[in-house]
């Protein structure tokens, strides 16, 4: 008898996992960046802040501190230069009240097979944490005190789902409202100070729930 | 001159003010509260199915923080148990969930949780502590546990039987239904009959607190709501100290403590004098007990006077059919069964129980009988090791029992335990085990609800401390290394679990396992049992006069929230006010105000209380819901050594019990002859409700419950 006598291997179905992920990766996210080049490849992003149309967006900005992170990702080349759409990394954002970081598998599912880790030291790094089946420890950049409920669904919900004159391939838009264009930082920055008086500005100019206990519950 | 600003105008200025803050907070935002890069966010590794971080699933699984066994949902997310709620698809519990059930999460994150095996005060691996209870466990081994039932029961009785020496299994728990379950097996030949609160229309108890802490409480609470709504069933109450559901009575009587069997004697008598209910029914004995049991001779012994017996006589022949229930002498259960077959209760709102098929999975009820057997088969040197599970002996044995001489002469002890307590620092090893909500299962609920409905516990989350091990794995593992038959293909508990419900289920397809999992129990066949005939009843009534001059006798009373001390190192429960006092983080002793007038005592004074078997000393909550006789201190504090919130808190009443044992069923009496003395400190006991009235500001109006039934009466005549 020993405490590590396990009968059920925690990830027994990962090989079939990251099989159909690299493929599915890379069909989805070709089709992303032919979209991209077919659109110019320009930033969507107007002088005054993000074009979300049917929404009056904050104006607020913050200027935040550089975050060291255990690996230097690049918000700057994902989302901007090959034009991934937010959600695709993000993919509880519109599920769920947190965004989520993407499972390692899924970072793994292009780096297996482009920018691998013999020609690059940060997916090197990423590669090794793969590996040795730890998670990187990402520090927090925009954290919402434990006092309020903010849900991602709820909010990608009004400004794009439900905006007729919003195309879902301009996530990032709707994203920047809070966060800033992402394509500006490299691995992540504060750009909006996402205080109480930013929420409310934001909920008056766009009909959103005034009572206290809709976000402090 | 200075500006006088009264308390309303003070308000203002505050409101103001606070406004004015919220304003400039919208214009120009502070931002020197929110966190940048202070805290950490981890990614899955590769995605779970069907987990979406920040949105909850809930799995099924069981509650142990009791032996009822209620089933659970708990709520998962990112892979962290968060919330738990019962389990609304169990016969037993219908979705509800008592506060122990809901601090179960307190005893999974409790920091005072064992992380490393240790011998002595060395912390060793699991093989070095294998091995060392290996090279020293020949001989008579035993098992000490608390209530257990299911495939861990299975798995202990294989490892008993597959050691060489052999070996016997104690199973301990103080607040336990034994002089009840003696009464009704002597009675009606079924020890666990099912009991029907929701099928009566009056519910008579003799110190049974069914709604607090008595056998199932969450199934009782909610029988007990179908029994007060229309028509609303009448509850009486009969007890020396008032007890929750004393609390909830439309009658509530004081006895004298160990005399409610005289007053349900008492009432028996009244039923056959005054309404002519035959006694011939009943097993020998019961009827010549009764039919000594004259009003005077109950008013003697009990202080309970003849009107109000012919009160109850009348509540209990004009609300047919009635439940009596009785606990704590047997006595007391024995004259409360009397009742219920002179009252033609019997196949009514008593019927019979099912025993399971695989008998072998049935509860093991907990005793304080079997403590005392196993002390007194260490002292006799008939126990060479034993492990402890589930159970606190050194804490809840009674003062005059000598468990610790009885613990120091049996020379291995292996706590398999969650905590370190009084019990395990008395041990030789100490093994870690896992939370109930990191560990695999099977449990049989205690009241029989559900008739061969059996709850499954599964893991709602990895394990806290990767070298806790569940109780069934270390079950599983000793069996194997003792040899038992049959064990050697299983590589861990939960193989063995899945192979044990999937014959008892007759499929071992994955879909029918999932099916379980998700249900959180198993239908597992069962056979009807039959009331049998009966022979004789030996009521002994004990001779309770009013003590002598001096002396009071001391109750030890069981609470639901720190039940008998197991959950006094959960801060919610310690915080929870008390249901009777309202006092939250300490002891204090219950006396009746003409009582403590006597003595000359006031609330908040300290005083100690001395027995044959030792002292305590707390401080006095003058109530009126107790005996003048006695004095109340309910169990669960005065841990000496049980973490971080449970030390050093209040008192231990159960070191001052004299170990006196009942006659028939060899259960420690819960009453000691006591002298109170005060130390002539005073500290004011912290309630969450300090006063006992309203001062007539009419914050919550209540009216009684004789007005709401004359209004009720009125309105009919009226309409
Ligand atoms: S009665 Fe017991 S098993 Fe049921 S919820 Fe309460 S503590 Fe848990």
């Amino acid at each position: 008898m020993s405490p590590d006598r396990r009968k059920r291997s925690p990830f027994p179905w990962i090989r079939t996992i990251m099989a159909v992920g690299v493929v599915g990766a890379l069909i989805v996210l070709g089709g992303q960046m032919l979209e991209h080049e077919r659109r110019g490849g320009e930033s969507p992003m107007t002088e005054s802040g993000p074009r979300v149309p049917n929404a009056v967006f904050p104006t607020d900005t913050f200027a935040g501190k550089d975050i060291a992170q255990p690996i230097n990702y690049s918000h700057k080349l994902h989302a901007g230069d090959l034009g991934i759409n937010c959600l695709y990394c993000h993919t509880y954002a519109r599920r769920s009240k947190v965004a989520g970081i993407p499972p390692t598998s899924k970072c793994m599912g292009c780096h297996t097979a482009v920018a691998t880790a013999d020609d690059k030291p940060e997916i090197a790094k990423l590669s090794a944490m793969w590996e040795s089946g730890q998670s990187p420890a990402w520090n927090k950049v925009n954290d919402m005190p434990d006092f309020v409920h903010f849900s991602h669904e709820r909010h990608l919900q009004k400004f794009l789902f439900d905006n007729p004159d919003m195309n879902i391939q301009d996530s990032r838009e709707v994203c920047a409202m809070c966060h800033g264009d992402m394509v500006e930082v490299g691995v992540a920055k504060k750009m909006r100070p996402l205080t109480m008086g930013f929420c409310n500005t934001c909920h008056e100019n766009n009909d959103g729930p005034a009572d206290c206990t809709r976000c402090h519950k | 001159m200075p500006t006088k600003i009264d308390r309303r105008s003070f308000l203002k200025v505050l409101g103001l003010g606070g406004a004015g803050a919220a304003l400039a907070g919208c214009d120009r935002p502070s931002y020197a509260t929110l966190e940048e890069g202070e805290e950490q966010v981890f990614s899955y590794l590769a995605p779970e199915e069907y987990v979406v971080p920040g949105i909850g699933v809930w799995y099924a699984s069981t509650c142990l923080q009791c032996p009822a066994g209620c089933g659970v949902h708990g709520r998962v997310r990112e892979g962290r148990a968060l919330k738990l709620e019962g389990n609304p698809d169990t016969a037993l519990n219908k979705g509800k969930l008592c506060q122990m059930g809901q601090a179960a999460l307190q005893t999974h994150y409790n920091p005072d949780r064992i992380t490393k095996p240790r011998i002595g005060d060395q912390e060793v691996t699991w093989p070095e502590a294998l091995a060392h209870i290996q090279s020293k466990s020949g001989g008579a081994t035993a098992w000490l546990t608390g209530a257990i039932s299911g495939h861990q029961a299975v798995l202990l009785d294989t490892h008993l039987h597959a050691r060489d020496g052999g070996g016997k299994h104690y199973a301990v728990e103080t607040v336990n239904a034994q002089a009840w379950q003696a009464a009704c097996a002597d009675t009606i030949g079924d020890a666990r009959p099912e009991l029907h609160i929701d099928k009566a229309n009056s519910v008579l108890s003799f110190g049974a607190d069914f709604l607090g802490t008595w056998i199932s409480p969450v199934k009782f609470m909610a029988d007990y709501g179908a029994f007060r709504s229309a028509p609303r069933g009448v509850l009486t109450v009969i007890e020396p100290a008032m007890t929750l559901s004393g609390a909830n009575a439309d009658h509530w009587v004081a006895a004298r403590p160990g005399s409610e069997a005289a007053v349900a004697l008492g009432v028996a008598y009244t039923l056959a004098s005054e309404y002519g209910v035959s006694t011939s029914a009943l097993p020998s004995g019961a009827a010549d007990a009764i039919a000594n049991m004259t009003p005077d001779r109950v008013m003697e012994l009990s202080g309970v006077e003849a009107q109000t017996l012919s009160k109850i006589a009348a509540t209990l022949m004009s609300n047919s059919p009635s439940l009596v229930i009785g606990d704590g002498r047997y006595e007391t259960a024995a004259a409360a069964m009397a009742l219920n077959m002179m009252l033609g209760n019997i196949g009514a709102t008593i019927t019979p129980g099912v025993d399971l098929v695989p008998a072998d999975l049935a509860m093991r009820n907990g005793s304080t009988k079997a403590l005392a057997d196993f002390a007194a088969d260490a002292l006799a040197g008939r126990i060479d090791s034993v492990f402890i599970t589930g159970a606190n002996p050194a804490f809840t044995a009674s003062g005059g029992l000598k468990i610790k001489d009885a613990l120091a002469n049996i020379p291995l002890k292996i706590g398999v335990s969650m905590f370190e307590d009084e019990t395990t620092q008395l041990c030789d090893v100490v093994l870690p085990l896992a939370s109930p909500l990191e560990d695999w299962g099977t449990h049989v609920p205690s009241s029989g609800a559900g008739r061969g409905e059996i709850h499954v516990q599964q893991p709602l989350m990895e394990k806290l401390h990767p070298e806790t091990l569940g109780l069934g794995d270390i079950l599983l593992g000793l069996a194997q290394d003792a040899g038992a038959d049959g064990l050697a293909d299983f590589e861990d508990y939960y193989g063995y679990l899945r192979t044990a419900v999937s014959a008892l289920i007759g499929t071992d397809q994955e879909t029918a396992w999932q099916a379980v999992l998700q249900a959180g129990k198993v239908q597992a066949p069962s056979g009807e049992r039959a009331f049998t005939a009966n022979g004789a009843l030996n009521i002994q009534i004990a001779d309770t006069q009013a003590p002598s001059a001096g002396q009071l006798t001391l109750i030890t009373t069981a609470r639901q929230g720190l039940y008998d001390g197991r959950h006094a190192n959960l801060p919610w429960l310690q915080e929870a006010p008390d249901q009777i006092s309202k006092a939250v983080w300490d002891s204090w002793a219950e006396i009746h105000p003409k009582t403590a007038a006597g003595l000359g005592l006031k609330d908040g004074d300290y005083i100690t209380i001395t027995s044959s078997a030792g002292a305590i000393t707390t401080r006095v909550f003058l109530y009126k819901g107790v005996h003048p006789d006695a004095i109340a201190v309910p169990m669960g504090r005065g841990h000496t050594h049980y973490g971080r919130y449970a030390t050093g808190i209040g008192v231990n009443p159960l070191s001052v019990l004299d170990g006196t044992q009942d006659v028939r069923t060899g259960e420690f009496l819960a009453t000691a002859s006591v002298r109170v003395q005060a130390t002539g400190d005073n500290r004011h006991l912290v309630r969450l409700m300090d006063v006992d009235q309203q001062y007539g500001r009419k914050l919550a109006v209540t009216i009684s419950a004789d007005q709401h039934r004359r209004n009720q009466t009125n309105n009919q005549g009226s309409a």
